[in-house]
This record gives structure tokens, sequence and C-alpha cells, in this order.
């Protein structure tokens, strides 16, 4: 009995030897994914961005802008499912300049986030007219406020789509002669409408012209345009207090044609007509167009502004 | 043998105290230069892992020990500051990517990590409740945080001021618990993190409050003139950032300008490392570039002395003990006189009888070996915990 007992200690003893050995913690070894060699997944913040990508990366990625249509994509907020799938995409292309407003207040990876801009940061265009507050023992602070319809100066929506081109080249090395070959195509045209808005503006470059609203900034300063801008809406009919504004601006600014973003109500472009100024269309097309895509609206842009000049 | 080893049990069986004695002597000698071992192991593999995994760091000149143990560790010791710039510079030399990181808040005693995405990519944590850090307010916690403070997906944290005494001072914010990490078993178990731009708004340089050009309330606004709005210390700051008053929070200035306490910088290759380290030569600069492995060896070779002296000591006492324990044995023989005697006389030869004494000190020595081998694996069991506990923080 008691050496029974001895002999079941023993074989304790060596099942707890063997127990240890089969318990033993492993060695973490640590591996990442190989990255997946499929289409890239590009999300944007407007539509030039995505057209840009569309046309440099061809069939090798999918180009998504996910605002709906009736927005302006400047001041849209994405909903938490929508920055999920702007967090999951391979690269996100900013417009820069403080356009979308929403990327400052949301988390998204930097490393591929890509500001088109950037390399013409220096030359972003400043907002005149800023009012600044103060609260605490900050002193007075100013919402910066920048002109962002960058694309409107064709030079920089090539310098735009070269960053793009790049962004593309590195996630896809492989690819870098094809996108650089697509850039060229994008960058003709870019530079074709360039200079067909600068050979219609030489006809009269010192033509009086109103922007129904301050997104022009750089359409302006490119091709110099002889542009004052108001603050009114196409889908709005102006108030009292802004045709009294538009009367005093055109006591010192003569223009006979104001550009709007969209077709304005007809009651609006009537009582212009009155005040002896037309009404022409030039779309910045910041959102996805009802009909063709951003080449197209650009011509047609470019037609509008031929009935000026 | 066996019969030896028997009569040996017995024996001990029946000297309780002694064996025990002798036992609780072997195993403690034998378990404490091991598990000591084990234990400066496990800490050099979780210092160093980490500290390799870092390939630089880039922060205001000063304490390179501070600098490390605050971005990499998450320590207490907040470096001198830097600005948004030093994240963009890195970007900008096209070498590394930039991974800025503000770790100077706290939020009911856990670090408050401010940082971006690519953080989590780079660590590979990853979410295991909620999901990740999407807008301006949230926060993923660690998973022993979540734990300590039993919070889930849902749950709210409020940041710690820095001073219990600065009235004036910026409200804490309610941040809003949206994911807890996956255990990783190092010092990002420990941390709250956040996006950076929510530690701006923890400190105050981000705010909310209504449009102080559309105040109607007389009493909120100071003066009024055309270019700008003084608001009255009335104007209420929001303390909680919800999709309702989301648009009301801004930044003001330029971003770059707003402080950080360091850079990851992961370099695209070894070159490109080397080049950067190289920017960062000059003697007006005033931002240094460090391999956190080089100041974690630095630290380690003081700890491997400190070692050093106490293997000695263990030397000596284990040479004391084995001292001992033959003296105990001698002594023990020199008792059993009459019994041994009487084994002879029974028939036993000498052979036998120093097989009894062989098979009673092997007994004990591999009792005490069981009982180590059991303490050592508990220790490598929970070595990882221990030295967080004991050493890293």
């Amino acid at each position: 009995m008691k050496r029974s007992l001895f002999c079941c200690l023993s074989r304790g003893f060596f099942l707890f030897w063997v127990l240890i050995a089969l318990f033993h913690p492993p060695s973490v070894a640590s591996g990442k994914e190989a990255a997946s060699g499929g289409k890239l997944n590009i999300y944007t913040v407007n539509y030039p961005l995505k057209y840009f990508a569309e046309r440099i990366a061809g069939d090798h990625a999918t180009v998504v802008f996910p605002a709906p249509a009736d927005v302006d994509p400047a001041y849209w907020m994405p909903d938490a499912g929508t920055i999920a799938d702007y967090q999951g995409a391979d690269l996100i292309l900013l417009n820069g300049a403080n356009y979308a407003k929403w990327v400052k207040k949301v988390s998204l990876p930097r490393s591929r986030m890509v500001d088109t801009s950037a390399k013409f940061r220096s030359q972003y265009i400043t907002a005149h007219e800023v009012t600044t507050h103060s609260h605490g023992p900050d002193g007075a602070h100013a919402h910066e406020s920048l002109a962002f319809t960058t694309w409107l100066d064709f030079d920089f929506a090539a310098r735009q789509a070269k960053a793009i081109a790049k962004a593309l080249g590195r996630k896809k090395p492989k690819l870098r002669e094809t996108f650089q070959m697509n850039y060229e195509a994008l960058h003709k045209d870019l530079m074709a409408l360039d200079g067909e808005i600068k050979a219609v503006v030489s006809k009269n470059s010192t033509l009086p012209l109103l922007a129904s609203h301050p997104v022009y900034d750089y359409l302006s300063r490119r091709y110099g345009l002889n542009l004052r801008s108001v603050h009114w809406e196409p889908d709005e009919i102006p108030g009292t207090g802004q045709w009294i504004e538009l009367q005093s601006i055109l006591k010192h600014h003569p223009a006979r044609w104001m550009i709007w973003e969209a077709e304005p109500f007809q009651e609006s472009v009537k009582r212009l007509e009155s005040m002896g100024v037309n009404s022409l269309v030039f779309n910045p097309c910041g959102n996805v167009p009802d009909n063709g895509d951003f080449l197209m609206v650009m011509r047609k842009n470019v037609d509008n502004l031929r009935l000026a000049f | 043998m066996l019969d030896s080893f028997f009569i040996a049990w017995k024996y001990i069986g029946y000297n309780k105290a002694k064996t025990a004695t002798l036992v609780a002597c072997i195993t403690l000698i034998s378990f404490l230069p091991v598990a000591l071992q084990l234990l400066l192991n496990e800490s050099e593999r979780q210092l160093m892992s980490r500290a390799v995994s870092t390939p630089l760091v880039v922060g205001a000149k000063g304490s390179a020990l501070d600098l490390v143990m605050n971005t990499i560790y998450f320590g207490d010791q907040v470096p001198e500051l830097i600005t948004m710039a030093a994240s963009a510079r890195v970007g900008d030399t096209e070498l590394a990517l930039p991974i800025p990181l503000y770790v100077r808040f706290r939020a009911r005693g856990n670090p408050v990590v401010g940082t971006t995405l690519d953080y989590f990519h780079f660590r590979g944590l990853k979410i295991q409740k909620g999901r990740q850090l999407a807008l301006l307010g949230d926060c993923v916690l660690g998973a022993t945080v979540a734990e300590a403070l039993d919070l889930n997906p849902g749950g709210s944290l409020v940041s710690s001021p820095e001073t219990l005494f600065d009235l004036a001072g910026v409200y804490p914010l309610k941040m809003k618990v949206v994911g807890v990490l996956e255990k990783s078993h190092t010092s990002d178990d420990l941390a709250v993190f956040v996006d950076i731009k929510t530690t701006w708004v923890i400190q105050g340089l981000g705010h909310g409050h209504k449009d102080v050009t559309r105040l109607k309330d007389p009493t909120l606004v100071l003066k009024r003139s055309k270019s700008n709005v003084a608001a009255t210390a009335k104007l209420y700051h929001f303390t909680e950032i919800t999709q309702s008053n989301m648009n009301d929070f801004h930044f003001h200035g330029n971003l770059e300008g707003y402080p950080i306490t360091a850079v990851i910088a992961l370099p695209y290759d070894e070159k490109s490392g080397t080049i950067l380290r190289g920017r960062y030569l000059s003697e007006k600069e005033t931002e240094q570039i460090i391999r956190p492995a080089d100041v974690i060896e630095g630290l380690l070779q003081n700890i491997f002395r400190i070692k050093n002296v106490l293997d000695a000591v263990i030397s000596v006492v284990v040479l004391a003990t084995v001292m001992a324990i033959i003296l105990v044995f001698a002594l023990s023989i020199r008792l059993r006189q009459r019994e041994i005697k009487t084994i002879f006389k029974l028939g036993c030869s000498r052979l036998t009888i120093v097989r009894l004494v062989a098979a009673e000190i092997l007994t004990i020595v591999m009792a005490s070996g069981v009982l180590c081998a059991g303490m050592v694996f508990l220790v490598n069991l929970f070595a990882n915990d221990l030295v967080r506990m004991l050493f890293i923080r």
C-alpha cells in the first residue's frame, strides 16, 4: 500500500514535468499580412479630385466621393460610417486650403492622406473679410478663412493632379509609367482649358464682372478677371438689402455680367436684366454634375464665359 | 534501489520539520537567481522590443531618456514640447512617415495619448470591442485601463485637470469611449488613446462655443466692432463634444504651431533613416533625433551592472547555504550513529548505508527541485505582468 503511494508520487512528479514542457508559453512570433495587390481604394473630398484620380488611375483604382449630390462638399459632415470608410481607404485625397472642414474634426490616417495643394500652400488666397473674436485671456483670434476652389485655376488643378499621380505611383510603383502617361493626358486637357480662358479674357481684360458668390478667387487671379463678389445663392431670391448692396457696387464697378455657380431663379435673372446685368453660369463643379464630367462642365463654363467677352 | 528510497521516504516523513527547513532552504536558494534572471530577461525583452520596433524619435533637445520613456512607455515625465511643424518637417523630407504624439494629460490616473491613426497600424493594435477613433472627443482604451475602470464602448471618461488649483484653467473634457483595444502586453494596455486634436481640446487650444458673431444675448458680448467681437466670461465653453455642437468646435491659427511631445519617425528604408538623422546634427538645431534602442541599451547596461552586484551577493549566500546544508547532513549522520550501527548489525553493507543517506539527500533535493520548478513556472507565466508592475511602471 505504502509502496504504491510512493510509486504514485514518482509518477506524479514525472507527469508534472511533462505538463510544464507542454504548457510552457511559446515565443511570440509577429507577422504582418502581405499587402494585397488588388485595385486601390481611393476616397476624395470633392468631385474634381475624384475626376482627376479616375483619369490618372484608370482601371487600377476605385475612386469614391461619398458626399450626397445635394450638398456643398466644402461644408458637408460625413457620418461615423462614412468616416470609417475614409479610414479604410488606401488613399485619401484632400483639396487643402481648409476645404472640407470636417477633416479637422475627425481621425484619419495621415500616412494615407494626400494634400494635393500642399506644394502651392504659400499661394493660397486669404479672404478679405474676417471677423476676429476674443474670449478669455488669449486675446483676439480669427477663424482663418481661405479661398478653397483652387481647381478653378487650371494650373493649380494640374498641380493637384500631379500630386495625385505621384501618390498613386508611390502606392503602385509598377504602374508609375501608366499613371504618368494618364496624368500627361489630363494635364494637356487642363492646360487647353487654361489657354482657352486666357484667350477669352485677353479680348477685354478690364471688363468688370460680378460673381454671385466669392468662390472664383483663384479663377480671377489666374486669368486676371476684374471681378467683384456678392453673397447670393442661385436657389434663393436676393433680399432687398442685397439688391441695394448690388446697386452700390455697380456705381463703382459697372459690370454687365454676373457669374453664377448654378442656374439662378428666373426672377433674379429678370431683375438683374432690368438693371442691365446679364447672367451666365460658371459651375465650380465641387460636387458630381448631373450631366457629363468635370471636363465637359468646364468646357461649358468657358463657352458661357465667352458670352461676356 | 527503490527500497533505499522507500526507507529514505519514511525517514523524511518522520522528521518533518528538519525536512521542511532543508527543502525551503534549497528551494529558495535555487529559485532566487533563476527568477531574477527570468525577470531581468523579460524586462530586457520588453524594453528592447518596444525600443527596437520604434526606429527614430524626434523631440526637443534635452533628456533623451525622458523623451524615450514618455514616447514609448508613456512615462509621467513630460519632455520639452515641440510643435506639429516638427512632424510636418519629417513628412516633408519624404524620408520617413511621421507619427506625432502628445503624451501630457491624464484621465483617472492613466496617460492620455494623443496621436494619429497611423500609431495603431504601426504598433499592430487592434480593436477588440467597439470601433476606431472617428470624431473629435472620441477615445479608445487600452485593455487594462478598460478592465480597471470597468469601461466599455458607450461609456465616458473625463480628463484630469493638470493642477487642482488652476481655477481659471480649462474645464476637463468628457470623452466618449468608442472602443477597447485587444490586450497587447505592452504600455499600450495602460493608455487612453485619443486623436491628437482632442488633446488640444483638452488643453483648451481647440474649443467649442456659440458663434460669437451671431450672439444675441447682450450679456455675452463685452464689445462689438466691425472687425472684432469680444465675448464676456459668461460665454459657455462646451465640455463635451457631441454631434450637435461638433460644428461649433474650432482651432485658432495654424495647427502646425500646436504642441506635441514627440514625433515617431518611421524611415522608408535604412538609407532614409541615416539621411534623416543627419538633418538634425547642426549645433543650432533645437530638436534632437534619437534611436530609442541606443537609449534603452544604455539604461539596461546600468541595470546589468546592478545585477552583477546582486549575482555576487547571491553567490555568497548560496555558498553559505550549501555549507550549512552539508553541516546539517554531517550532524544528522553523527546523531544517527546508533541507527546506522543497528542497520549494520542487521547485515547490511556499508554501501547500503551510503545508498540510504544518498536517497534521503536526493529526495530532499528533488522535492526542492519540484517546488523551485513550480515557482519558476509561475514567475515565467506572469513575468510579463510582473515586470510591468515592478520595473516599467
